[in-house]
């Protein structure tokens, strides 16, 4: 079987999970550090309603970077996310077959799936489940949802969220993520790997440590004063500029271990606030 | 007698396997022993309450299956007879031996006929009884209702729903069988409904699936380990296998094969705990050694046969790889400048919200050590070392590889110690002064790392209480008990004789006015949770209130408590003892019923009885020899001394001489007399007027 290009990896799930009842839907255009920030998985997941969703998220976590210098880390990465509220009772095995669907030899290859407890601490969002790893190599991570924004879920959902490049690297057996090919044998560092070396300069050494602690007040002031007034996708937009404000003041190393926390509360609120406004509208609609 | 055979065969001939199979989602690895014990305890349990007849337990299985399989299971419940006495003879029958109306209403509601009344004789009377047999249910019918109710009795510390049947487990259960012999029993666990199996029995069934995988998990772990040791052994290597790593191991797979793999002699240089960390805790391999250095190889546990293992060896060596690229990168930055060059960086690391950062923490950190020093007399070159190692242990926190690796403080504080040429013994107590990190760790060896430890902990202790942050029930986020017992722990493990209280003073003094408690009350609290922990950590007595009694008594050296608990476990048996404790219990509570408020000194003058007097002379006489063995820690000598130099005597005081006189200074003279014995021994030794039931 031929080698599936990065490019492929993403149509065939998209195939597969769309195949399977999920609606895919687009990215997020706003920085977010998970697929989970997502309207699409966030506000979806509360309320009694069936749903389910599947879609690249690209996700940014500022500390990550590395100056394009190490093989397996990156600060802007993209995850394959998928949704199915409620879970369903075989959806560990229709995972397998994804990756069957993949071309993922599993009797000649290891999946094991490795208890992690993910838990977003800035979503107030948690739940029980795996980290899934291929051959040693975390590939997936696999959550039942419990909460989010702090409310105990109606529906348990089930989050799928795929490292695509990890994925690629034990597809294509290569192990440094910017050799791998996108499509057509451009490569996936011919696409990023200036934008990492940029970034990472820019989030450890240049992003400006004042104008950032000032958006990050901004952002909170008006997500709060847009909730006030009822107005929750607008709201919600900006405790995902605060969350991401947070994150680069954090690889700046501008937020001690002590404010840390305080910072994360503060995002979690907010978050908790559209997530009441969420439930609210839907009452009342 | 040939009755009794013949039942008893048919007894034998109604017993069956039982097995019960849970399949669910990978559990977490540290869920399924524990998990194991309760499901076997619960059978056993269960079983015996509902009468139902078995051989053995056992509970065996995988992260995706836990199984209970019940040898010789009876098929019915026992039979149980009772007894239930009912009104007195001659109100349910008359004259004549017929039954009255209440006779009869008692048979009634027993559901019983008027002929089945019995009679006994009872203490108060002859009075009407029935024997009630409880009738035995089939087996199959109580375990319909007893195995959800087992399941639920296994408890995991954290649990999840999955579905809308609002049933909790670790992870969702994915599938159940139940067999009694080759019967299926019916029962669901939330919306899961047990599997049909046809025409298997039990114990078929079982072989069945200890022929797919090694399904017991003590036989699975030895072969794992028998399987490294060989590979160590063929190859050369140090035999040993991490204890904590092969349990975990052993719950990721079903049915072991071994994969040895290598790795790029460059990362070598990286220190061990670093490599450790990333192949142990980061992928869950085994590190390999030569004379106790790693070599540059691996030992993964891969789960089934006829794996494509030459390509996963290379996908092991390449994300280890990765991730060692990353770790030799942080290790380079940081030795490019020498430790010390760190230590300023900590005024930007806070250390706890009120309390400053963690730059004034070493200065305090150096403070208490030399102050300790100071106490024990240590010599004064090793007192520059403490300082030197004080000032630098936590610079470690503001290294790169240590933002990484958290978990690796102390031991990189050590490493970079020594890259930047500092004495060993320097190097040594920066790693120890983090130990013991929980109740079993391992404890710091030399005494600079103990001295630096105890200064650590007591520093964190008094500021935590003192800005206000205490432990709630059982959450003690910022561990004021784990340090607390950290503490403890180190001054027993080297015998250090410090004056808590003195510690205490100096640690609040060191923070030079940061408190929010006042100094009073903060040594109260202080000493309280030193009290606390001390309880739980002095080993058991017979009978438990000598513990008690121990610590009721001045807890000021530590040391001192845990020699006298060991020393009066050791005696409480003795007559001498008991008398002691008399002594103790006697005057304790004329004390504790005392009006006066007022106990000072004994006056000789006042003494009027001779009785009293001979007490008194008995104290004067014995109270120097008495305080010289207390002081000179040769307990029993000292409880054997004071049991037999006023038992006696203050038996007969007691017998004939009034306590509590009318006259005040009378009475007060004598309650003061009494004080002075009660506290000669309560004092220092024990107050073991908290013993029960004390009888000599």
């Amino acid at each position: 079987m031929k080698k599936l290009t990065f490019q492929e990896v993403i149509e065939k799930l998209n195939k597969f999970w769309s195949a399977r009842g999920c609606i895919i839907v687009e990215p997020l255009d706003t920085e977010v550090g998970a697929g989970t920030f997502h309207p699409a998985t966030f506000f979806k997941s509360l309320g009694k309603e069936k749903w389910r969703a599947a879609y690249v998220q690209p996700s940014r976590r500022p500390c990550d970077g590395r100056y394009a210098d190490n093989p397996l880390r990156l600060q802007h990465y993209y995850q394959y996310q998928v949704i199915i509220k409620p879970t369903v009772p075989d959806i560990k095995k229709i995972y397998l077959d994804s990756l069957k669907a993949l071309g993922i030899d599993l009797k000649a290859h290891e999946v094991r799936f490795v208890e992690d407890d993910w838990e977003s601490p800035t979503l107030g969002a948690s739940g029980l489940g795996w980290e899934v790893w291929l051959d040693s190599l975390e590939i997936t991570q696999f959550t039942y949802f419990q909460q989010v924004a702090g409310i105990e879920l109606d529906l348990v959902p089930c989050e799928i969220t795929y490292g695509l490049e990890r994925i690629c690297m034990f597809i294509q057996e290569r192990f440094n993520l910017f050799d791998l090919e996108w499509h057509n044998g451009v490569t996936y560092g011919d696409i990023h790997k200036q934008h990492e070396i940029e970034y990472s300069k820019y989030n450890f050494e240049e992003a400006s440590i004042e104008m950032y602690s000032k958006m990050f007040e901004y952002f909170e002031k008006e997500a709060n004063r847009l909730v006030d007034s009822g107005l929750m996708y607008p709201a919600y937009s900006f405790v995902l500029k605060a969350s991401h404000a947070f994150n680069v003041l954090d690889a700046r190393g501008a937020i001690s271990q002590n404010e840390r926390p305080r910072y994360i509360a503060r995002v979690r609120s907010l978050a908790k606030r559209c997530a009441e406004l969420y439930l609210n509208n839907k009452l009342t609609l | 007698m040939l009755e009794c055979q013949l039942e008893c065969q048919l007894t034998r001939m109604i017993m069956k396997d039982f097995l019960l199979e849970i399949n669910v989602e990978e559990l977490p690895t540290s869920y399924v022993r524990p998990a194991l014990d309760k499901l076997k305890n619960a059978f056993i349990e269960r079983l015996n309450r509902e009468r139902i007849g078995h051989g053995d337990i056992s509970a065996f299985g995988t992260a995706g299956a836990l199984i209970c399989y019940v040898k010789d299971m009876s098929l019915k419940q026992e039979e149980l007879s009772q007894e239930i006495s009912g009104p007195p003879k001659k109100i349910a029958f008359d004259e004549n031996g017929n039954p009255t109306p209440q006779g009869i209403g008692f048979a009634k509601n027993q559901g019983v006929d008027i002929k089945d009344l019995k009679i006994k004789q009872m203490p108060k009377g002859e009075y009407v009884f029935i024997v009630k047999k409880i009738k035995s249910r089939p087996a199959k019918e109580v375990l319909r209702n007893l195995i959800p109710e087992i399941v639920k009795s296994i408890g995991f510390p954290k649990t999840m729903k999955w579905d809308d049947s609002g049933m909790r487990f670790a992870r969702p259960i994915e599938s159940i069988v139940v067999l009694l012999d080759k019967e299926n029993i019916k029962i669901k666990l939330g919306n899961v409904p047990a599997k049909v199996i046809k025409g298997t029995s039990a114990g078929a069934y079982l072989k069945k699936l200890e022929k797919a995988c090694i399904l017991d998990q003590d036989k699975r772990k030895t072969e794992i380990c028998n399987m490294i040791k060989s590979i160590q052994k063929k190859l050369g290597l140090d035999e040993y296998v991490d204890k904590n790593l092969l349990e975990e191991t052993n719950f990721l797979v079903k049915s072991p094969v071994l994969m040895i793999g290598d790795f790029d002699k460059k990362y070598l240089m990286i220190p061990r705990d670093v490599l450790a960390a990333s192949m142990s805790k980061h992928q869950r391999i085994f590190t390999l050694s030569k004379n106790n250095k790693l070599v540059n190889k691996f030992i993964a546990v891969i789960d089934g046969k006829g794996r494509n293992i030459a390509k996963m060896k290379k996908q092991y060596a390449n994300i280890l790889e990765a991730r060692l690229k990353d770790s030799l990168f942080f290790y380079n930055e940081d030795i490019k400048k020498p430790l010390s060059a760190q230590t300023l960086k900590l005024k930007d690391l806070i250390f706890q919200k009120d309390l400053g950062n963690m730059f004034e923490k070493i200065q305090r950190l150096e403070e208490l050590s030399s102050f300790i020093s100071e106490r024990i007399n240590i010599d004064a070159a090793k007192r520059e070392d403490i300082r030197k190692a004080a000032y630098l242990c936590k610079s470690d926190l503001v290294t790169q590889m240590v933002g990484e690796f958290p978990s690796l403080q102390g031991a990189m504080g050590m490493e970079y110690a020594l890259k930047s040429g500092e004495k060993k013994s320097v190097a040594i107590a920066i790693k120890e002064h983090y130990l013991p990190k929980g109740l079993d760790d391992s404890l710091p060896e030399t005494i600079e790392g103990a001295i630096l430890a105890i200064s650590d902990r007591i520093d964190n202790i008094v500021g935590l209480l003192g800005s206000g942050i205490e432990p709630k029930g059982s959450f003690d986020p910022f561990g004021v008990r784990r340090n607390t017992q950290g503490l403890i722990q180190i001054l027993n493990h080297k015998s250090l004789r410090l004056e808590l209280s003195s510690l205490i003073k100096k640690a609040i003094e060191s923070y030079k006015g940061k408190l929010k408690i006042s100094q009073e009350e903060l040594e109260k609290k202080v000493i309280n949770y030193t009290k606390e922990r001390l309880e739980f950590l002095a080993p058991d007595t017979r009978p438990i209130e000598l513990k008690q009694a121990v610590l009721k008594s001045d807890c000021n050296d530590i040391v001192g408590v845990f020699k006298r608990v060991e020393a009066l476990s050791e005696i409480s048996a003795e007559k001498y003892f008991l008398k002691a404790a008399k002594v103790c219990e006697r005057t304790s509570n004329i004390l504790k019923g005392a009006k006066s408020a007022n106990i000072g000194a004994v006056n000789e003058s006042l003494l009027k009885e001779d009785l009293e007097k001979e007490v008194w002379r008995a104290y004067t006489t014995n109270s120097a020899a008495i305080k010289n063995l207390i002081k000179e820690e040769r307990y029993k000598e000292a409880t054997k001394a004071y049991g037999e130099a006023f038992f006696e005597t203050l038996h007969r005081f007691f017998d004939k001489v009034l306590v509590n006189a009318e006259d005040n200074a009378l009475r007060e003279n004598r309650l003061a007399m009494m004080q002075a014995i009660n506290e000669l021994y309560t004092n220092d030794v024990a107050d073991l007027a908290m013993l029960p039931q004390i009888v000599v």
